[in-house]
This record gives structure tokens, C-alpha cells and sequence, in this order.
């Protein structure tokens, strides 16, 4: 066992699985989706973004594509949930929450290839 | 770029990590814990305003207990924060600074900024492979040249004085070594930019394989490689294409010159000098009993130019005699007293000091006038800071490995029919090179001539109509009026006529696969294209000695010019760009054929044929 290939695993499976947790519920109710959930979905994601540096394969650049589209999209989320709350006046609490849970939407698919990528790389050197 | 980048990505992942946790579990703990605002009600921070107070405290900016002082609680955390954050970020500076000081780091990004700089350069350049006493001529004289020069050198010392010396442009420096096919290809080796690869490391063995590897990647490119050992000369030669210099044979070829052909000699030195200058006093070697002190890489050719020439040599080392199939009959003395004597210094008319140490040859040659005060003493010069030195000591010819070199070179890139020229009066009579010789000092004088090339180019505006019509031939003749009043004729010689190859072949790119040195039509392509011209074609060396088909030593004055065609010239100084215009401008040539002055616009040439068109007429109803 590789403990390298456990620690990278468990931070792009985790990464995932936050940012579903964070999804999960209607997209237009603010009381199922946690503030803290999306902090820990970002920061599981920069640090799957970090250890997916370095690698110069072709399937690494992937990984690494991916790890970027999910972290540009949650920080969105964050900073636009951030301004709705703190800063922009006149936005109704379902828009904003709407909008944050669509974006973290997108990140969720980003970090599900990024999860098939590292399945597929799996099953292929089990063969 | 991409791999510096990934380079530092990869080196910064932990300290970047280290960072993201203890941010994360900062700011974590900041939300956690309960505070109250100041009216007293309880109050948990959000994760906005915990990251701001994260931010400037891990920072050490401390901007105080916002937006609500803290309870208790909450400042035991901030302790654990500020403590862990700054350990944190001196890990992360720390290693950023530790990489900025790798030095394989720093090789990694001098290479890729200097790969992007020769990728943005849109100007003719050469390669120089080897900085030292010879590349560093080469480099100095291409510089004053206006030439773009790229240095790799093995070696970071050798280098590092670039950035102090007076460069007109400063040569880019690549610190890498160009043995491996990669560095060569970082070098820009095969862009058409690039002119020419000189291969002038001490190493025969990198050498070989600079030229080697440069022919590989990039037939087009000319190569010129310094080897010494005559079996890698000879590698190298079959293996086509790449233009070898050898020193140590050079030298021992014009002393053999200079015994059996000094005529020609002579001629060589007058017409390779700098113009203008007076010409050097012709050498005159005693014939005789020589004795060569050291017997090398050096010492060997010297010694069989010695014996073919018919004089007897004796050799002599005082270090150990190298292997392999020299002579013999050469011995090995500790004292070079002992060894001058053995030898037979008394009886000799010329002592070679050819050891690699200069204070051995020094010592040589005051040994060698100690025991024959009238002896003729050739010197080598290893060091360029030794000149004084081996200046002192007045021997007859001194040979300095990087000054010759440099000559080889530089004539080779400036005018390689020069050297095509010269390969090829060794190999006529006598009485021909004294008639070049009698011609030249009547045009020029004593004076060095400078020498040039004419290239008949179609693709230019000044020749294509005259050279694209059948009846009317170019003459030799009509090149060599001055275009400015053709009754008087340049002070010119032309000294040879390279028959041009037809435009289709010339236009197809010659694959690299195909033997150079049996097919001659495309041996004539590639020899010499001078280095203006858009992309100096080779020149096979050492294979083309025999008289070229094609190739017209003192060509007569009314040989008829083709396109393609290259004459080279011997002249006055200033004549090369007179006679340039008849290339940029169809006039000159009008002018020189007819006298009269052609109208160029479209309005004179109009009124022009008018004017013809009527006077034809005035004729003809004349005559009726």
C-alpha cells in the first residue's frame, strides 16, 4: 500500500463527497445548506488543488484541470454568498442561496471526473 | 516557462498545504467558538469575518479584536492561531527562498528564459559550442562583425565573464552541455535563423559529437568543428556535411607550403591579410636538419610536413610519448638539453618548440640557441597572456592554436570561396599563380586586396531581366565597369567563377541522407554562400580537392554569366559596393551596355518611347 496514493484518494474523494454534502437539499432553501459545509468543501478542495500540482502526465494535467474548474467555482460561491450576505443590499436570501448552490453545482461535476479520473487510473494499473 | 512553473508548483506543494490547514483550522476554530457583541448578547463570528481576522493576524498585521472584542475563549484561540500561522508562513518563505537559491533551480530558469529569448530572435545568429581561448576569439570577432552570437559552454567559470566584457551586443549564454541533442535544440540549432554551429570546445570527442548531433537534427545548418586526431577528421568527413578545422594540420600544411610552394604561400597570406594593410614579409624557412622538441598532436604533422618537404627532422619529448602508431624512432629524454643534443641541435637549421607548457618552450628555445646560435626557432604559444613572454624570446613564426583557428573560422564564414580559392591553387602551376599574383598588384597594388563574392542572384531587381534573356549574356567584363562611367573599369580581379546550379535544384531542399561528396551537382550547391546570403548552403571539406567541373580559375573577361553564378573578386577597397549596384537596380547595367541613362518612372519611360517611336518614324518617311 502506498501511502502517497491513500492521502491523494482521500483528499479528491473527500473534496467530492463535501461539496456534495453541500449540495445535497433544495437549491431554494437556506436552512439546508450550511455555511460551514461549503468552508470545508473549499478548503478540501485547495488542498486536493495543491497536491495535483507537479505531476507532468497527461492524466495528471486532467486532475489538475479539474481540482482548478472545482475550486474557481466554489470560491465563487464563497465570495458571492459573502457579498449577498454582508455587502449587497436588496438580495433576497433564496436568490443568493439559489445562486451558491448552483455554482457549488458545477463543482460538483468538475470533482466527480476528477473522482472517475482516479478510478479509471486505479482500475487500469489493477490490469 | 511551463517548467520552471511546475518546478516550483511541485517543490511548494507541502509548505502551500501547510499553509491551507492551518488557515483552515484557524478560521474553523474562529467560527466555533462563541463571543458576544457589545451590547452582551452571545454572538458567533461568520466565516467572512473570521478569514478577515485570520488574514491580518496570521500576517502579523494585527489589527485588533474586530468586530467585537474578543471573550476569553476566543483570545486563547488566537494565541494557538498566531503562533501556528507564523510557523506556517516562515515555512512557506523559507522554502520559497531555499528554492530561488537551488542552484539546479536557477539552471532551470536561466535555460527556459534563454530558450525564449533565441525563440523570440527574428536575426541571422551563429552557435558557438566552447568558451574558451578559442571560442572566446570567435565570439569577440563575430561581435564586431555585428553577428548574434549563443555560447555553450560546460562550464559556469568560463562563462561568467561575459557579463563584464565589452560586448556591442552580449551573447547569449546557455550553461548546459552541448554533447546532449536536447541542449543543442534549446541553443536554436534549427531555426532557419541560425547560421552556422562552431564546435570549438578542447575536446575532440565533444566536438565530433556537437557536429554530429547538429547534422542529425538539422541538415540545413552549417557546421564548422575544430578536431584535432586525424581518424575523428577523417569520421567526420565521411560522415558529410561538416566542415572540420585542424590547426596543429594547418600549421604544418603552410610550413610545408612554405617549403615546397612558397610562391603560393605568399599569395595565400596576401590575399587572407586584413585590406589595406601592407603585406607580411614572405617566410623563409631554412632547408636543412630540423629538430622538434615535443612531438604531440602538435609535433606529428610538423614532423611528416618536414620529411615530404625533404628535410630531415629529429623528434624529441620530454614528457611521455603518446601511444598508438607514432614513430618510433622518437625517444624520450627527462633533460632537454640532453634530448636537443641527441637530436642534433648543432647541425640543425630550425629547433620547433612545440611542447603544450610555454616555460618549456621557452626554455627550448634559449637551449636550443645555447648549442646553435644561428638556428631558426619556431615557437608554440599556448596561453594568449604568454605572448609577451614568447614575443621575448624572437622566435621566427609562432603558432598560437586560437588565432589560427580564429582566421580558419571566421574565412570560412565570411568568404568560403576564399577558401576554395586557396584549396585550389595548391593544385595549379606555378606559372598561374604568379600570373594571379602580377594581375592583382597591377589593379591593387602592394596593398592587401579585399576580397568579396558576387553572387549573379535573379531573385534581385537589378539583374533578373538580364540574366532571365538567352541573347544577351551577362559578360564577366560588363560587372567589372565602373556603373558610374562605363569607360573606366573597376580596380578589380576576378579570381573565380563558381558555376551556378539550375534554379530547380537549387530551389528543392537537399536531404541530409543522401551522400555530399560523390554527387557534384549538389556539392556545388552547397559550397560556400557567404554569410549575407539567405542560407549559407554547406561546403564538403576535405573531399573536394580535386578541380571542380564547373569552378573557373582566373575566368576570361568575356565569360558569359548564368543565374546562381558567384565570382569571387580581389579589389580596391570601396569597389565591392560600387559594384553591388548592379544588383538592386536594372539601370547600372543599362547604362554600362547602351551609355545612356534609362528613364525610371513609368511617365519618363513613356515620353522615352515616345520619343524613339518618333524619331523611327521621322526616319522612315525621310526615306521615302
Amino acid at each position: 500500500m502506498n501511502l502517497e496514493k491513500v492521502i491523494f484518494g482521500f483528499f479528491v474523494i473527500l473534496a467530492c463527497a463535501l461539496n456534495f454534502g453541500f449540495f445535497l437539499g433544495d437549491i431554494g432553501r437556506p436552512e439546508l445548506h450550511h455555511p460551514g459545509e461549503l468552508f470545508a468543501a473549499v478548503t478540501v478542495n485547495l488542498i486536493a488543488l495543491v497536491l495535483k500540482f507537479g505531476d507532468r502526465t497527461q492524466l495528471g494535467a486532467i486532475h489538475l484541470s479539474t481540482s482548478l474548474a472545482a475550486c474557481i467555482q466554489l470560491l465563487a460561491a464563497a465570495l458571492y454568498w459573502t457579498w449577498a450576505a454582508h455587502i449587497g443590499q436588496n438580495v433576497s436570501e433564496v436568490a443568493a442561496i439559489a445562486t451558491v448552490v448552483s455554482l457549488s453545482g458545477g463543482a460538483l461535476l468538475a470533482n466527480l471526473v476528477s473522482v472517475v479520473l482516479l478510478i479509471g487510473e486505479t482500475l487500469r494499473q489493477a490490469r | 516557462m511551463g517548467d520552471v512553473l511546475f518546478l516550483i508548483l511541485r517543490r511548494l506543494r507541502a509548505p502551500l498545504i501547510t499553509l491551507i490547514v492551518i488557515y483552515s483550522v484557524s478560521i474553523a476554530g474562529m467560527v466555533a467558538i462563541p463571543g458576544v457583541d457589545d451590547q452582551g448578547n452571545p454572538w458567533r463570528m461568520g466565516f467572512f469575518h473570521a478569514f478577515y481576522v485570520i488574514s491580518y493576524t496570521a500576517t502579523t498585521i494585527g489589527f485588533g479584536e474586530l468586530p467585537y472584542p474578543f471573550t476569553d475563549a476566543q483570545r486563547l484561540w488566537v494565541i494557538a492561531v498566531i503562533y501556528l500561522s507564523v510557523i506556517g508562513w516562515a515555512y512557506a518563505l523559507g522554502s520559497v527562498f531555499s528554492l530561488s537559491q537551488d542552484p539546479e533551480f536557477r539552471q532551470a530558469a536561466a535555460r527556459s528564459l534563454f530558450v525564449r529569448r533565441v525563440g523570440l530572435l527574428r536575426e541571422p545568429y551563429c552557435v558557438v559550442c566552447g568558451y574558451g581561448r578559442s571560442g572566446q576569439a570567435i565570439v569577440q570577432a563575430l561581435d564586431a562583425l555585428g553577428v548574434r552570437v549563443m555560447v555553450v559552454e560546460v562550464d559556469a567559470h568560463r562563462v561568467s565573464s561575459i557579463a563584464v566584457q565589452p560586448f556591442h551586443r552580449a551573447p547569449l549564454v546557455l550553461v548546459a552541455d552541448a554533447r546532449r541533442p536536447e541542449v543543442l535544440r534549446d541553443a536554436g540549432i534549427a531555426k532557419p535563423e541560425c547560421r552556422a554551429v562552431i564546435a570549438v570546445t578542447g575536446d575532440d570527442e565533444a566536438n565530433q559529437s556537437i557536429a554530429i548531433g547538429t547534422r542529425v537534427l538539422d541538415p540545413q545548418t552549417r557546421v564548422i568543428a575544430r578536431v584535432i586526431d586525424p581518424v575523428a577528421q577523417s569520421n567526420l568527413a565521411d560522415f558529410g556535411g561538416i566542415e572540420v578545422v585542424n590547426p596543429y594540420q594547418t600549421f604544418a600544411d603552410n610550413l610545408e607550403a612554405a617549403f615546397s610552394m612558397p610562391d603560393v604561400l605568399q599569395l595565400e597570406e596576401w590575399l587572407t591579410g586584413s585590406p589595406g594593410s601592407e603585406p607580411a614579409p614572405p617566410l623563409r624557412l631554412p632547408r636543412g636538419h630540423w629538430v622538434l622538441a615535443g612531438y604531440g598532436r602538435f609535433g606529428r604533422p610538423i614532423a611528416e610536413a618536414l620529411r615530404r618537404t625533404g628535410q630531415t627532422a629529429e623528434a624529441f619529448d620530454t614528457g611521455d610519448l603518446p601511444t598508438g602508431d607514432y614513430d618510433a624512432r622518437v625517444r624520450r629524454y627527462e633533460s632537454i638539453e640532453e634530448g636537443l643534443r641527441a637530436c642534433g641541435a648543432e647541425r640543425a637549421v630550425g629547433v620547433v618548440a612545440g611542447s603544450a607548457s610555454d616555460t618549456v618552450n621557452l626554455s627550448i628555445a634559449v637551449m636550443a640557441r645555447r648549442c646553435n646560435p644561428q638556428v631558426t626557432v619556431l615557437m608554440r604559444q599556448g596561453r594568449a597572456f604568454n605572448a609577451a613572454l614568447i614575443e621575448a624570446a624572437r622566435p621566427s613564426l609562432t603558432f598560437v592554436q586560437s588565432d589560427l583557428l580564429l582566421h580558419e573560422v571566421l574565412q570560412a564564414l565570411t568568404t568560403p570561396l576564399l577558401d576554395r580559392f586557396i584549396s585550389h591553387l595548391r593544385l595549379v602551376d606555378a606559372q598561374q599563380v604568379s600570373q594571379i599574383r602580377t594581375r592583382l598588384e597591377a589593379t591593387v597594388g602592394q596593398q592587401v586586396p579585399s576580397v568579396w563574392m558576387f553572387e549573379c542572384d535573379s531573385s534581385q531587381a537589378g539583374l533578373s531581366g538580364v540574366l532571365s534573356n538567352p541573347f544577351t549574356p551577362l559578360r564577366l567584363d560588363e560587372l567589372m565597369r565602373d556603373p558610374r562611367e562605363p569607360g573606366s573599369r573597376l580596380r578589380a580581379v576576378p579570381l573565380m567563377v563558381v558555376k551556378g546550379a539550375p534554379v530547380a535544384l537549387s530551389a528543392s531542399p537537399d536531404s541530409g541522407s543522401q551522400p555530399p561528396a560523390r554527387d557534384t551537382t549538389s556539392r556545388l550547391l552547397r559550397a560556400g554562400g557567404g554569410f549575407s546570403a539567405s542560407r549559407p548552403v554547406r561546403q564538403a571539406i576535405g573531399s573536394d580537392i580535386a578541380l571542380d567541373a564547373g569552378l573557373l580559375l582566373l575566368p576570361a573577361e568575356d565569360t558569359a554569366l548564368g543565374p546562381g553564378d558567384r565570382i569571387l573578386f580581389a579589389g580596391a577597397d570601396g569597389v565591392e559596393a560600387l559594384q553591388r549596384r548592379y544588383l538592386f537596380d536594372p539601370g547600372p547595367i543599362e547604362f554600362v551596355r547602351t551609355g545612356i541613362d534609362p528613364p525610371r518612372g513609368a511617365l519618363f519611360r513613356w515620353l522615352a518611347a515616345r520619343r524613339t517611336a518618333r524619331a523611327a518614324a521621322g526616319i522612315g518617311s525621310g526615306r521615302a
